[in-house]
């Protein structure tokens, strides 16, 4: 049914393969079918946990440029699908995983942004390659300077610098190095998998509009994902744990 | 067998003459208690359009309980009129081709209602019908579409006029509390109509069908907002409770949810939502239960920054914002959301 990607869900855990000859590029197709994705993961996916991983020893090597032809007018309109996808995965209600081996470059760079964890190999190449090309990083560029500061992502961002995995870990935008995949996708199921989705997605919301909001918003925003929170049985049934004992 | 809805032909806003400065009024009148004047001092509203005396010997706003009333059917003559006209101004329309009246008015009590004014006031035809919704508060512009849309449907190609007008300065008591303050310091006046019709001509118009309504009463949370009799005060008095913004987040999720499901949607096929601009808690506690964001209230949050709370009227104030916007495309769907006493959440689901 995808030609892009392999998709698995078992035992609670969705597992979003990137898969295509050549890198893993995302292509328009790769756009629809991600999105297809997304669809089932909100509207029918039981998984409380998705992770995002690529074929063939890559994670993404970045947009696929077969789609734009330079004899025909360009438009914006495929990026702002391609944007709006990122948003959609980065506010999915579940949480996600993104477990990257080799070249994680433009668009397949953000879509490990967009995730909730990051794991990475030592063979893991974060790169952002677009200015060099002569066009822009997305709003990976949005998302970046969060995670590293104004300082290296000016650098990343506008000298293309490869990025080991090692030294992303350094940076802060890589939570775990380990060159056992499925070891980082352990430990990463363990750390994020007992948590509560309703409280993982409220409190990543109010963490991604952190850096936009002023203390007097963000406290009227806080107060109100903390009602909702407070108002799940999850909670509920912690507080009668906590009588019991 | 094609089926015809009723749609929302046209809209028109009004609002006193009179604009104040939100951070100002304290000043205007001998206000010296720290938290009231704080009230005033919020960055979600910095102006509204109200009907305010001036101050009497004391530096206060001094008003009967008649003198309210009068203000109030004085002010609903005087802006009712203006949006009616404003509303029908580009549909070749006049008062005389109106079918069917509907006044909303929270505040206003009185007999005969506003219909009957208005209509004597502006020369509606004498067979005109009409019905007057009174008492419901800020959700009830919902309340009365759903019925307004029902006759729409059920007399095809006759034009039906709802005229929202909410006159919420006659409805003030000054008595330096907090509680009043709240109230003082958060609702507006103004008035919003809208034309809605049920016709085949009208199948190529750029203007949204109403295609379904969903409610939530919320009867734990029955006192949370009221209006009533205050005996000290001699006058009708607002309540507001200071847990409304999170009762109705708790609640707020299940009729979009329902109104959703009935017509076979996702949430992330609605591209418009048109909150009700009750208080800036009361839109946080939407954004964050419903799922929507900043941008999807961003009328709702102008609203209530330039008029306050303007009751019943607000949501198509949002409307109206929202088609001077430009974005709207055929096709697209919209959510209506309106939360008051009752407590009560109402959505209606829009088609352009």
């Amino acid at each position: 049914m995808y030609e892009t990607l392999r998709f698995d869900e078992t035992d609670g855990i969705a597992t979003v393969t990137l898969s295509r000859a050549g890198g893993n590029r995302i292509s328009m197709r790769m756009v629809r079918e991600l999105t297809a994705v997304c669809d089932h993961l909100e509207d029918t996916s039981d998984a409380r946990v998705v992770v995002f991983r690529g074929d063939g020893g890559a994670f993404s090597d970045g947009i696929d440029f077969s789609d734009f032809h330079p004899d025909r007018p360009l438009d914006i309109h495929g990026f702002n699908k391609w944007e709006k996808l990122c948003t959609r995965l980065e506010r999915l209600p579940k949480a996600t995983v993104a477990l990257v081996d080799g070249p994680a470059r433009g668009g397949g760079f953000q879509i490990a942004l967009v995730c909730d964890l990051r794991v990475a190999t030592s063979a893991a190449v974060f790169q952002l390659p677009e200015v060099h090309l002569g066009f822009l990083p997305g709003m990976g560029t949005f998302r970046f300077a969060k995670y590293v500061g104004l300082g290296h992502a000016k650098r990343i961002a506008m000298t293309c610098e490869a990025i080991s995995g090692s030294r992303a870990v350094e940076l802060g935008f890589i939570d775990r190095l380990d060159d056992d995949l499925e070891s980082g996708l352990a430990w990463a199921l363990g750390a994020l998998g007992p948590n509560h989705t309703v409280a993982i997605e409220l409190t990543r919301r109010l963490l991604n509009e952190s850096f936009a909001t002023s203390y007097e918003n963000a406290i009227g925003h806080f107060l109100a994902a903390q009602h909702r929170a407070i108002s799940q049985t999850a909670f509920l049934d912690t507080l009668r744990e906590q009588r019991k004992k | 067998m094609f089926e015809t809805r009723p749609r929302i032909l046209a809209v028109g806003t009004s609002n006193p003459p009179d604009r104040y400065v939100q951070s100002e009024i304290p000043d205007l009148f001998t206000v010296d208690v720290p938290a009231i004047r704080a009230l005033f001092g919020s960055s979600h509203i910095l102006t509204r359009h109200l009907y305010l005396p001036p101050p009497n010997a004391d530096g206060l706003p001094e008003e009967t309980q008649g003198e309210l009333l009068a203000k109030h059917l004085r002010g609903a003559l005087e802006i009712a009129p203006i949006a009616v006209e404003r509303c029908l101004a580009d549909t070749g329309l006049t008062v005389q081709d109106i079918d069917y009246l509907a006044c909303i008015t929270t505040t206003g009590f009185m007999a005969p209602g506003l219909t009957a004014h208005l209509m004597k006031h502006m020369g509606f035809r004498e067979d005109c019908s009409r019905v007057d919704i009174v008492g419901m508060g800020c959700n009830a512009g919902l309340n009365a579409l759903n019925p307004v849309a029902a006759w729409a449907a059920a007399n095809p190609g006759r034009n039906a006029l709802m005229v929202c007008v909410e006159i919420c300065s006659a409805a003030y008591v000054f008595d330096q509390t907090l509680r009043t303050a709240i109230v003082n310091s958060l609702f507006g006046d103004g008035c919003a109509v809208a034309l809605v019709r049920s016709a085949v001509s009208d199948e190529r118009a750029f203007a949204p069908r109403v295609l379904g309504f969903n409610s939530q009463i919320i009867p734990p949370a029955i006192g949370a907002m009221r209006f009533d009799w205050d005996d000290q005060a001699n006058k009708f008095s607002f309540f507001l409770d200071r847990d409304i913004p999170y009762v109705v987040g708790q609640y707020a999720e299940r009729p979009v949810k329902r109104l959703l499901a009935e017509h076979g949607l996702k949430r992330r096929d609605i591209r418009h939502w048109l909150v009700h601009s009750g208080g800036k808690k009361v839109i946080d506690a939407i954004k964050y239960n419903v799922g929507i964001t900043e941008h999807d209230v961003r009328h709702t949050s102008s609203v209530l920054r330039d008029f306050g709370n303007l009751s019943s009227a607000s949501f198509l104030f949002s409307y109206q914002r929202l088609l001077d916007e430009g974005v709207v495309r055929r096709g697209d769907y919209g959510v209506m959301m309106t939360m008051g006493p009752g407590s009560t959440i109402e959505t209606a689901l829009l088609r352009w």
